[in-house]
């Protein structure tokens, strides 16, 4: 076996059964892996109309074939399941060193089944497998958890659990892994709880061979030297971390301020920006495994009422708790953060759902006393606060949970949920980037960023320049970064090597890696595979349309570069779906799904 | 954006040049006022004078044309997405110039 290692774990944890079972090697060709082919097991597997937090949803963590080899950047896993946020097919990505642990362990991913009866953990050492008590680990955090199974299965062992948030029924609670690194979004975390599952802990000690050593060490080769020669991947990535991108979207009047109700443009910006995180609070950088990029921070807030220490914000928490949240003191930034993977949540959607209770409570939609204290943007102190008593589920935290959209309905404005299929949008402004806007009304989990980023070729003109403003042309961009990156996903690699790497590079190294002859458009073609089977399980899950919340539709931006413009949605939408092959309605046609062999 | 054009001694409007990244380093500096040169490109060749050769091969290519790793932004608007090099320039101008950088 080639890149695969050819055997899947099925975990039933209403029995304790563990069952190693061949992977499906049809489904890991035509899927490839991680996201693509966990997918296609749930897909067969799990009821789209399924209760997402009941014994009959499964979750599933999942390599690639480029997972825990020598390609670049390629330490990534993916964890599915039917999403509590969304309803949506759940699909998060992470990175760290867990992913390629599970591979050396000899294993392509888990699949876990059912619901234990009380708290447990896998322990996976080798051949070794075996469902351990929990007890005493329920309720504690990321941290915590993860230091105590490091003191019990040894320090070598590679760490992926949830926090309490997961248990107390946080629906954007992700699963954690090496402490700092999230399946942040969706709610994976949540799933994971339901199951009684605190932790997977694994030692490996094999190795993954690939079909064409010789052939594979020139396709990496190459993909690395471009990497280190382009200047995102070589040095500005390594320099500045995603924070960097904070000044660039504000100055193109795209970075959403105040729940977006204030426009795309935060006058104090360039306070929470990769610049001044340099300046004040860098410690050092961090990579994932066999990563050249190294874009992770360390992080340190030396003194003073938000003193901490821990990794990030990334750009998008940066985002959601700083311009959004109307905050522009980037010490509480960094400490909400810190928090949020210490109770393994989603930074963006629980910020981007505090900064919709901030635009709730300035209107007099929440009363004073549900929260305890008058509410406003620009409150450093209430970020943390809000973010500290969602992570212990208490006072107002256990209505911030549920996120912004059943947050604004509780409240009676649900139109004010900033949010795609109840999942927030993150930090870009569709009115003033019209590819993000179609990107995110179409994405298969709801408001996200990382389902065929248009900002890189509407901002920062990589590979091509096209005007954000435009909207001729975004459709066919759009699928084909939608195509390229659930192929992506699938492969275990990281989605930032793309900055530097192109279809024919990350071909090669698949094709080297698993001993394939397939052209470079057969290869894509099982991205967008891919694309279709989370549709359709969308679908089926009776998933609403795809859109947008009405403000991007109808109010237009207060000023910066884009001033005076709405989302053109409506005029994409169309040619969009006539390009995927669906039909008006946004359906995959029975020719599409022939076509793909679904 | 927002700010208002300011003028030197001499009454003269001059432009604000915003730098970010590592034209900050570059630079030492976030902001800089100067009078508005004509152009775009002819602002550019203005910054690779001041600031030297380190400069100049950042913001050009060996054969003088703009670099990718240069991105300009008169008033929020990609240079690309104006009229390049030879976008006119305005005292009123708000120009930030930037990296190649990325995120997510």
């Amino acid at each position: 076996m080639n890149a695969w290692k050819g055997t899947i774990l099925r975990i039933d944890l209403a029995n304790g059964v563990i069952r190693k079972e061949a992977l499906n090697m049809k489904d890991a060709q035509d899927y490839v892996g991680a996201r693509g082919l966990a997918s296609k097991y749930l897909a067969d597997e799990v009821d789209p109309l399924v209760d997402p937090l009941s014994p009959d949803n499964k979750l599933i963590m999942m390599t690639g074939p480029l997972t825990g080899t020598a390609a670049a950047s390629g330490g990534r896993y993916e964890v599915v399941a039917k999403a509590p946020l969304t309803g949506t097919i759940g699909a998060a990505n992470s990175g760290g060193y867990f992913g390629p642990e599970l591979k050396y362990a000899g294993y392509d991913g888990i699949l876990f089944e059912n619901a234990s009866p009380k708290p447990v953990y896998l322990y996976i050492n080798d051949e070794t497998v075996e469902l351990r008590d929990a007890s005493t680990l329920w309720g504690k955090t990321v941290f915590e958890t993860t230091d105590a199974l490091n003191e019990i299965c040894g320090e070598s062992f590679k760490i992926a659990c949830i926090g309490p948030t997961a248990e107390n029924g946080c629906l954007f609670a992700g699963v954690m892994n090496d402490k700092h690194r999230a399946a942040g979004r969706g709610g994976m975390g949540a799933v994971m709880a339901s199951k009684n599952l605190k932790a997977v802990a694994v030692r490996g000690t094999g190795g993954v061979s690939v079909a064409r050593p010789k052939g594979f060490m020139d396709a990496i080769t190459n993909a690395r030297a471009m990497l280190k020669a382009h200047p995102v991947g070589g040095s500005g990535l390594p320099a500045l971390g995603t924070q960097v991108l904070v000044n660039i979207i504000n100055e193109s009047g795209a970075l959403p301020t105040r729940n977006f109700r204030d426009g795309a443009y935060f006058d104090e910006a360039d306070a929470t920006g990769g610049e001044s995180l340099a300046e004040k609070y860098l410690v050092k950088n961090k990579g994932c495994f066999g990563c050249s990029i190294c874009c992770g921070r360390v992080t340190r807030v030396p003194d003073g009422p938000f003193k901490s220490s821990g990794e990030g914000p990334e750009y998008e928490a940066g985002w959601s708790y700083g311009a959004d949240c109307g905050v522009s003191d980037l010490a509480a930034i960094c400490k909400a953060n810190f928090l949020c993977n210490e109770y393994g949540m989603d930074p963006i959607t629980l910020g981007a759902t505090i900064a919709c209770a901030m635009e709730l409570a300035e209107m007099g939609a929440i009363p004073k006393e549900d929260i305890g204290y008058e509410l406003r943007f620009g409150d450093a102190n209430a970020i943390v606060d809000l973010t500290e008593k969602t992570g212990k589920n208490e006072g107002f935290g256990k209505i911030l949970k549920l996120g912004s959209y059943r947050l604004a309905e509780l409240y009676g404005h649900p139109e004010l949920s900033m949010s795609v299929k109840k999942q927030e949008m993150p930090a870009y402004d569709g009115r003033a980037l019209q590819g993000m806007g179609l990107e995110y009304a179409t994405s298969n989990r709801g408001g996200c960023h990382v389902r065929g980023y248009l900002t890189s070729p509407e901002v920062l003109g990589v590979p091509i320049k096209v005007d954000p403003f435009e909207t001729e042309g975004k459709p066919a961009l759009l699928k084909l970064f939608q195509d390229l990156t659930a192929l992506i996903d699938s492969l275990g690699v990281c989605l930032f090597t793309t900055f530097g790497l192109g279809l024919p590079e990350l071909a090669a190294q698949y094709r080297e890696a698993v001993g394939s002859d397939e052209s470079d458009e057969e290869i894509l073609k099982k991205g967008e595979r891919v694309w279709n089977l989370e549709k359709r399980f969308n679908i089926a899950a009776g998933v609403e349309k795809d859109s947008l919340p009405p403000r991007l539709l109808n109010e237009k931006l207060p000023g910066g570069a884009a001033a005076g413009r709405v989302s053109l949605l409506n005029e994409m939408l169309g040619e969009y779906y006539l390009l995927r092959g669906w039909d008006e309605d946004g359906v995959p046609t029975g020719e599409k799904i022939a076509e793909l062999g679904i | 954006m927002g700010q208002r054009p300011i003028r030197n001694e001499y009454e003269i409007f001059l432009m604000k040049i915003k730098f970010f990244a590592t034209y900050r380093d570059l630079t030492g500096r976030r902001e800089l006022d100067i009078p508005a040169p004509s152009t775009a490109i002819a602002l550019l060749e203005e910054l690779a004078v001041r600031y030297g050769p380190a400069m100049r091969k950042k913001l050009f290519t060996e054969d003088g044309e703009i670099s990718d790793d240069a991105i300009l932004l008169i008033n929020g608007r990609n240079i690309a997405h104006l009229d390049g090099g030879n976008t006119p320039l305005k005292e009123a101008d708000i120009v930030s110039l930037f990296p190649m950088v990325a995120g997510g």
